[in-house]
């Protein structure tokens, strides 16, 4: 019987296969000229610098987009404004200005007691300004 | 189910790797039994335990293995070895079907999982231990010299394999990984690319590794955060390391 060709290349196991591509990465990175080879250093250091500044959150797309618009029409980093609201809602959480009964509703999740249950014109006040 | 860890080649890694599992076993309640075949008798002292002719016991003396084991750790039980399983060689040469008296000792033991530590060497107690193997996990370091020991072994299950015996699989766990270096960079393509899914996650090089062994402990008890458990940090995941391996053991254990 004639043998089979069509044998598949058995995979890697997924540890190893990410080890291996990160260290042909550095490998060839090693092969670039200093100056390259040095933006790329400092490219990865801010990267991982910002890796505990990241956070991902479901929010409602009328919040984001109205997110977006703002920093667009006041040319700054949607980051920076999410940072300022959050940080001002704590602020005013902690000294008892937010009420958030209003909002609650027994949730049926094993993981949560609560949901936080939002009128639509709260949300989509979000890009009200816009569309005035 | 029984797992050999094999190389002809010495300082790979064996006995550090068959105390790590083991007791990673044991404490995933998984009730374990480890076996020294080795002469050096060092599982013994990898528990902080003296030397003890356990192996001997068993086969020489004919001695049931409820009677030999000592109880290093709960779910975990150990044959320990020391210099008189070179007796243990002697007699087996003699014994008619030599080759399979240590299957047929552990035949029906009421273990999940036993760990057979293997000597350096091609003797009657190393071709026992590979025919008593279900799986047999090959540490190798990344130089030309070890992955020489990865070929031998192969080649010598591929004749237990002629000879009637089924394997349920092999696994290469290279050790004393170094990922800094070209030489570590090219011997690990070749492993990856000849042997493939056979491949296991590497075991970063660590120098808690060496201090465990001097307190008697195992690392995870005196190190469980050390790179060898972990592995290497990569961004946010971790990559390689005694713990992944874990993972793959049971993944065999529970298949």
């Amino acid at each position: 019987m004639p043998e089979d060709k069509k044998q598949r290349r058995s995979a890697l196991d997924p540890a190893v296969a990410d080890l291996l591509k990160g260290m042909q990465q550095k490998q060839s990175e090693a092969q670039l000229p200093r100056r390259e080879r040095e933006r790329i250093s400092r490219e990865r250091a801010k990267i991982q610098a910002r890796r505990d500044q990241r956070a991902t959150y479901d929010l409602p797309p009328s919040i984001r987009e109205g997110l977006r618009l703002l920093a667009e029409e006041l040319r700054l980093p949607a980051s920076q404004l999410a940072t300022l609201a959050l940080a001002r809602f704590l602020k005013e959480y902690h000294h008892g200005l937010v009420d958030l009964g209003k909002y609650k509703q027994p949730s049926r999740s094993p993981r949560y007691d609560w949901n936080l249950v939002f009128p639509d014109e709260l949300i989509a006040a979000a890009r009200r300004k816009k569309r005035d | 189910m029984i797992f050999a860890f094999a190389n002809q080649k010495g300082g790979v890694g064996k006995t550090t790797t068959a105390v790590t599992l083991a007791d990673g076993l044991a404490r995933m309640k998984k009730r374990t039994l480890l076996v020294d075949l080795d002469p050096q008798g060092h599982l013994a002292l990898s528990f902080g335990l003296e030397k003890s002719p356990g192996l001997y016991r068993l086969v020489c003396l004919d001695e049931p293995l409820s009677s030999v084991v000592v109880p290093v750790r709960p779910n975990l039980d150990l044959v320990a070895g020391d210099k008189q399983t070179e007796k243990v060689k002697r007699q087996i040469t003699l014994a008619d079907f030599c080759e399979t008296i240590l299957s047929d000792i552990l035949a029906g033991s009421a273990y999940d999982a036993v760990l057979l530590d293997l000597a350096p060497s091609l003797d009657v107690l190393h071709i026992n231990g590979l025919i008593a193997a279900d799986w047999v996990v090959i540490p190798t370091r990344l130089d030309a010299l070890a992955v020489d020991g990865v070929k031998e072994i192969l080649t010598t299950m591929a004749e237990i394999s002629r000879n009637g015996h089924a394997y349920r699989g092999y696994s290469i766990l290279p050790t004393f990984f170094d990922r800094t270096t070209r030489e570590t960079l090219l011997q690990f393509e070749e492993l990856t690319r000849v042997f493939g899914a056979n491949v296991w996650p590497p075991v970063p090089q660590d120098t808690r590794v060496r201090e465990t062994a001097a307190y008697g402990q195992t690392l995870w008890e005196y190190s469980p955060h050390s790179t060898s458990i972990a592995g290497f940090k990569d961004g946010r995941q971790r990559l390689g390391g005694y713990r992944q391996v874990l993972a793959r053991v049971l993944e065999v254990l529970n298949a």
